[in-house]
């Protein structure tokens, strides 16, 4: 039943982002090996924001849904291994508004959720580490911290 | 109401009234006393006048006699002939008008009158619906439709036989919508967009769901549905 639910919110989520979405930004769902559309899993680019050192990296991301979302937030994942001091080595955000016992609300959409984290990327909060290659050299050197961001934008360019 | 009522049957009254010229006449319809009523004491009257006329009447009075002799409704289509055929001096008897007295006439008129108006005031009242709908309709058209908007293809022929589509391209200034036929290659909305931003179709790049849009492809190549979005990237930096 909650299934039902999930994939109907999600396929609502996809018509309203074919028709509007913020710019540089992709967000489809996984086009399984039939051709058909997998809508629990979405694979995302974020755009780095300009005038910041993420400018020029447009980072792939994958929300992978529940049959309990909406009541759940989606599990948000960066590439294994990605830096930023609030992404596990895993990939996987840390980020309060995709934290079912904090700041996550069903009401959210997709749109929200890429466009905050797209935030994170150059607000990250020490307060909340998830690795410590990332969290250590933004606390201790920023320089270099600023340097290896600047790398990784690199690492992730245009598409086209 | 009222008073506009009455001043209309004012007016009217002059033309059915013919009681003050002929005040004994009274006609009914009911098939016994017909032919014993003043009507027709009136039209043998006439007729007698009429006879001097000569045999040219002859056949029609035939014709009289025999509907005479037919009973009930034809009565009145005699009356009729008779009036036709013996062209009454002035003023002219009109039975038919004086079949109602005048109370019933007038209060029948009357609710004529009323029932008049309260149709006029319908039909008035469905024009005004009439014209606010289509007014509704043509602003949720022109609602629909945003300002930026181009027609690819002016050509009027075959419209009906090719889906179109609307295409928003995004950049980083805002959107502009393009109208094209799903079968349609994507490079006439390239240079049409390219002329509108005094840009070069080769320095941008189009991207539908972050993969590039190739100028030979359409629409429908890319499943594209009504108001999707494509974005276009300027490559020079």
């Amino acid at each position: 039943m909650s299934g039902g639910i999930a994939r109907g919110r999600l396929a609502e989520e996809r018509k309203a982002w074919r028709k509007n979405h913020p710019h540089g930004f992709v967000a489809k769902p996984e086009t399984m090996a039939d051709g058909s559309a997998n809508l629990m899993i979405w694979h995302c680019t974020i755009p780095g924001k300009q005038g910041t050192d993420w400018e020029g990296g447009y980072y792939p991301l994958t929300l992978h849904f529940s049959e309990d979302y909406p009541s759940k937030p989606p599990k948000c994942k960066f590439p294994q291994g990605f830096f930023h001091p609030n992404v596990y080595p895993s990939g996987t955000v840390c980020l309060s508004i995709l934290n079912e016992d904090s700041g996550w609300r069903p009401a959210i959409t997709v749109k929200q959720i890429l466009v905050g984290i797209q935030d994170l990327l150059d607000q990250p909060n020490p307060a909340d580490p998830a690795q410590t290659d990332g969290y250590h050299i933004f606390i201790q050197d920023k320089p270099e911290y600023k340097r290896r961001v600047r790398v990784q934008a690199k690492q992730y360019p245009a598409l086209l | 109401m009222q008073a506009a009522a009455e001043a209309d049957e004012e007016e009217l009254e002059p033309l059915f009234d013919y009681s003050r010229v002929q005040p004994t006449m009274a006609f009914s319809f009911d098939d016994t006393d017909i032919e014993k009523s003043d009507i027709f004491v009136h039209c043998n009257k006439r007729r007698k006048v009429a006879d001097g006329d000569g045999d040219a009447n002859a056949d029609e009075k035939g014709d009289k006699g025999e509907q005479k002799a037919a009973a009930g409704a034809k009565a009145a289509a005699v009356v009729d002939l008779g009036e036709e055929d013996w062209l009454p001096p002035p003023p002219p008897p009109k039975p038919k008008s004086t079949v109602t007295d005048e109370l019933e006439q007038s209060s029948v008129l009357k609710e004529l009158r009323l029932q008049k108006q309260a149709m006029a005031k319908f039909a008035e009242s469905a024009d005004d619906f009439l014209e606010k709908l289509a007014q509704t309709a043509r602003q949720k058209v022109e609602a629909r439709i945003p300002t930026e908007h181009i027609d690819l293809d002016k050509s009027p022929e075959r419209h009906e036989a090719r889906e179109k589509v609307v295409v928003t391209v995004q950049d980083k200034a805002g959107h502009h919508q393009f109208r094209l036929y799903k079968d349609e290659k994507f490079g006439k909305l390239f240079r049409a967009y390219a002329k509108k931003v005094n840009l070069s179709v080769a320095d941008l790049t189009f991207a539908f769901d972050g993969d590039k849009v190739d100028a030979e492809s359409t629409p429908e190549d890319l499943g594209l549905e009504d108001e999707d979005m494509v974005e276009v990237l300027h490559k020079t930096r």
